[in-house]
């Protein structure tokens, strides 16, 4: 298990690195830089390339990219080419959405995929547990913006219920209205990925029931659903557990999109508006630590799930 | 082929799916909206904004979205503007420019202080002034070229003595260059500020709102409001939801289209401002078959400038470089009309029947323009293709590199006449004529003198076809019963707060 653990955390920060160079060259490829658009369209070619010396945008690419990596090894995100604001701060501030944001997001697609799926899989070949697939195939189907459309219209235009957009001036301090603004994004991406969750959850379920543990209780007495129920989803919990990693990634690409429908001052939002205004600096960043949370998401699920399970255990 | 960005699409899927609703009266609203009670000074007032500034520093940064929030707001230059772009005293309390038009001789109004609590004097206007004059990283370098001396014979004149006369100076002093800023001063500009307006800032929530309070040791009148808070809300769907819900009391660049839900709620009258926004449909004149001037007339006759700005929903024919705000502005529209079939055959004298074109859009601009000119140049029998890219990309490629055939941006700075005087400009335009008339009219001490001479010029480019200005762009606002005073025109540029109450609410 030590071994094991090495190995992995070896490959999680090479994997880190591959990334880093990655993110930073691929960024560069992007047309325009943030130097043009601080001058603006009155402004000749030499100002702008006054303004590119004085940002430091003319040094070779090496030394920028050594010192950026240097600054992350000292804990230092760097600071925005255009607010000259901390990056690691301002990442901070706008974790107090996405965070929670992903929280709520997590915790309704649970909801809605753990009771759905296994009632999926119990009705499986009767017209409900058809009508359950068809519903989730269609929900995962639905483009999270036009979910999001819809439940603002229902909660917000229609009933008037919850805020359609935005997130209240005095955040946290208002933890009622905080969460309150938060709860219709949460609801979209949800739904989707409860959707998605949901299917898997159901085929978890089903070879569950094949499995031979559950046939053994079965064979002990038991009905077919009591055993599935009582020995065959602590074993579909797990599945779980190794799908997460993949929601959380999903979570944080559907926050990006839902951030821009809801207008909050996220971490998806920022990173829009950062790669819109070529402030490269900061996007690398940010992206970095994105990537960073889901290897290391990645990397704690797989850690859990040998620990959990006695088979991947003894195969160790 | 045409890529649509998701935000727009879910735009019109809105409108879609909204009842078919006419559209704005074209009549201006003359009278502003009765308050409905008395003002309340502790008001907060609620702006919905869509473009938020990507920094506080409007020394070395360009962009409306600093100008409009921060120009007399917070920073205060000697001599302002109007909501008619005309200009008038600000810090100083009055001014005088010498009979040749090369001395100006400014003369400080009494108590003006920074927010720190620092006196200002003339000593800070020459430091702030000789900065812009020096720096070539600071905005206004460029239009601080012809001046020789800035200088304070005493602790409350300033005066500023140009090489050349310069009929544009004053004007140049109403935007950033003419700031003043305090004498080697240590904030961080970027993130705070250090000014002498009405307000100060409190709070900068990156991506969501910037907070004014009033500033009680202000130099002139106290603000009408104790607090303002700007909401940025990029998307104009969110905006007008944001409005409808009350989160905002004003809403500024409502969509044309989105607006008939304000003014069906009842809770807000609808402004139509004027504005210097002018969308230009600009010609690689430098690029064949562009270069020819038959294509280029053909082009401009061949789009139907009032279906067009029906679509849009807002903004007024131009014909020609300058807006009706700026001086030298006149009626243009015996130069060009809609005619298809004159169109078609000076295409078929340039030998260019079947032309293809590729127009270059920064996608925030949306797909009706683009629409309208696929179809309107499609009669004419030109294939238009549309590249919608990022912003960036466009200063990169169409700005910078001049890479292009037909390009759609709305140009929005006033007195910008200048571009076409500037053969190295994106446009390619270059006429010996026209730049010496601009010459002449910025040496013309005169201002009549000077408008008839940029008048003149700015027929004879219309009758070059370098562009075509599709319109002129028209602002519109939303505003709540409650508020009183806010402005209506140029507020793209300008959001001077300082006469604006809101009422208690009964």
């Amino acid at each position: 298990m030590i071994r094991y653990t090495l190995v992995r955390g070896v490959l999680l920060i090479a994997g880190l690195l591959v990334s880093s160079a990655l993110i930073f060259l691929t960024l560069r490829v992007f047309p325009g830089d943030v130097a043009q658009l601080i001058a603006g369209t009155q402004a000749s070619p030499s100002e702008v390339d006054a303004l590119r010396e004085a940002l430091g945008l003319n040094r070779p690419l090496l030394a920028q990219y050594t010192d950026w990596i240097g600054g992350i090894f000292r804990g230092d995100l760097g600071t925005s080419l255009l607010s000259g604001a901390s990056v690691g701060e301002e990442l901070l501030l706008k974790a107090q959405v996405t965070v929670p944001l992903g929280i709520m997001s997590l915790v309704i697609a649970i909801l809605i995929a753990v009771p759905f799926g296994i009632l999926a899989a119990l009705l499986r070949g009767r017209r409900g547990g058809t009508a359950l697939s068809i519903g989730a195939q269609a929900l995962a189907a639905v483009p999270v913006v036009w979910a999001g459309m819809m439940l603002v219209v229902v909660f917000s235009v229609w009933l008037g219920w919850l805020p359609p957009q935005g997130f209240p001036r005095t955040g946290w301090s208002t933890p009622g209205r905080a969460i309150e603004s938060l709860l219709l994004p949460a609801l979209t991406i949800g739904i989707v990925e409860g959707a998605m969750l949901m299917r898997f959850v159901r085929s978890a379920t089903l070879q569950a029931a094949g499995q031979d543990f559950v046939r053994t209780a079965a064979a002990k007495g038991l009905t077919r659903t009591r055993a599935l129920i009582q020995h065959g989803i602590p074993a579909v919990g797990l599945s779980i557990i190794t799908v997460l990693g993949l929601q959380v990634a999903g979570i944080i690409v559907g926050s990006v999109v839902i951030e821009q429908l809801f207008t909050l001052p996220g971490i998806g939002r920022m990173l829009v508006a950062d790669v819109g205004t070529r402030d490269l600096v900061k996007v690398q960043s940010e992206l970095l630590v994105l990537t960073g949370f889901v290897l290391v998401v990645g990397f704690l699920v797989d850690l859990l799930h040998r620990t959990i399970d006695p088979r991947q255990r003894e195969a160790a | 082929m045409f890529r649509r960005t998701r935000r727009l699409a879910l735009i019109s899927a809105l409108a879609a799916t909204a009842v078919v609703l006419s559209a704005c009266s074209g009549t201006r609203e003359q009278e502003p909206s009765a308050p409905t009670g008395t003002p309340d000074p502790d008001a907060t007032l609620n702006v919905g904004l869509v473009l938020e500034p990507t920094n506080l520093d409007i020394r070395h940064t360009s962009g409306a979205a600093l100008e409009q929030i921060l120009i007399d707001n917070i920073y205060e230059g000697l001599v302002t503007r109007t909501q008619q772009n005309e200009i008038e005293g600000r810090l100083a309390s009055d001014y005088e420019v010498s009979e040749d038009g090369l001395t100006y001789i400014f003369t400080l109004n009494e108590g003006i202080a920074f927010h720190d609590g620092t006196a200002l004097t003339s000593a800070d206007v020459v430091a702030s002034y000789e900065t812009v004059r020096t720096d070539a990283t600071v905005q206004g370098n460029a239009e601080f070229a012809s001046v020789a001396s800035v200088s304070a014979p005493d602790a409350t004149t300033v005066q500023i003595v140009l090489t050349a006369p310069n009929q544009n100076f004053l004007f140049v002093l109403t935007g950033p260059a003419g700031l003043v800023f305090k004498k080697g001063d240590t904030t961080d500009l970027k993130s705070a500020e250090n000014g002498t307006g009405p307000f100060t800032l409190t709070r900068w929530n990156k991506g969501s709102s910037i907070t004014f309070a009033r500033n009680d040791t202000y130099w002139g009148e106290p603000t009408g409001v104790a607090e303002v808070a700007f909401q940025y809300i990029p998307d104009f769907t969110a905006g007008v939801n944001a409005a409808l819900a009350g989160d905002v009391d004003v809403l500024t660049a409502v969509d044309p289209n989105l607006a008939p839900q304000l003014e069906d709620s009842g809770d807000f009258t609808l402004t139509k401002g004027r504005t210097t926004d002018k969308a230009t449909l600009a010609f690689n004149n430098k690029k064949a078959p562009l270069d020819d001037v038959r294509v280029r007339e053909a082009l401009r006759l061949a789009i139907d400038h009032d279906a067009l700005i029906e679509a849009v929903g807002a903004g007024t024919p131009l014909y020609g470089p300058i807006p009706e705000l700026d001086p030298g502005y006149e009626d243009l529209s015996d130069v060009v009309s809609y005619d298809p079939v004159k169109a078609e055959e000076l295409l078929a004298e340039a030998g260019q029947e079947d032309l293809e074109l590729t127009l270059t859009i920064p996608s925030f601009y949306g797909t009706t323009v683009p629409k309208v000119l696929i179809s309107d140049f499609k009669e004419v029998g030109v294939a238009l293709e549309v590249d919608s890219v990022e912003f960036p990309s466009w200063l990169e490629d169409v700005y910078t590199n001049k890479d292009y055939d037909l390009s759609f941006v709305l140009h929005v700075e006033p007195r910008d006449f200048g571009n076409f005087a500037d053969p190295d400009y994106y446009f390619g335009y270059d006429n010996a004529e026209v730049q010496e008339l601009y010459a002449q009219a910025q040496a013309e001490v005169d201002p009549d003198a000077s408008a008839e001479l940029l008048a003149e010029a700015a027929r004879i480019v219309s009758e070059d076809h370098p562009v075509d200005w599709l319109y002129n762009g028209e602002t519109i606002t939303a505003v709540s019963p409650v508020v009183s005073g806010f402005p209506e025109d140029s507020i793209n540029s300008r959001i001077n707060l300082a006469g604006v109450t809101v009422s208690a609410e009964n």
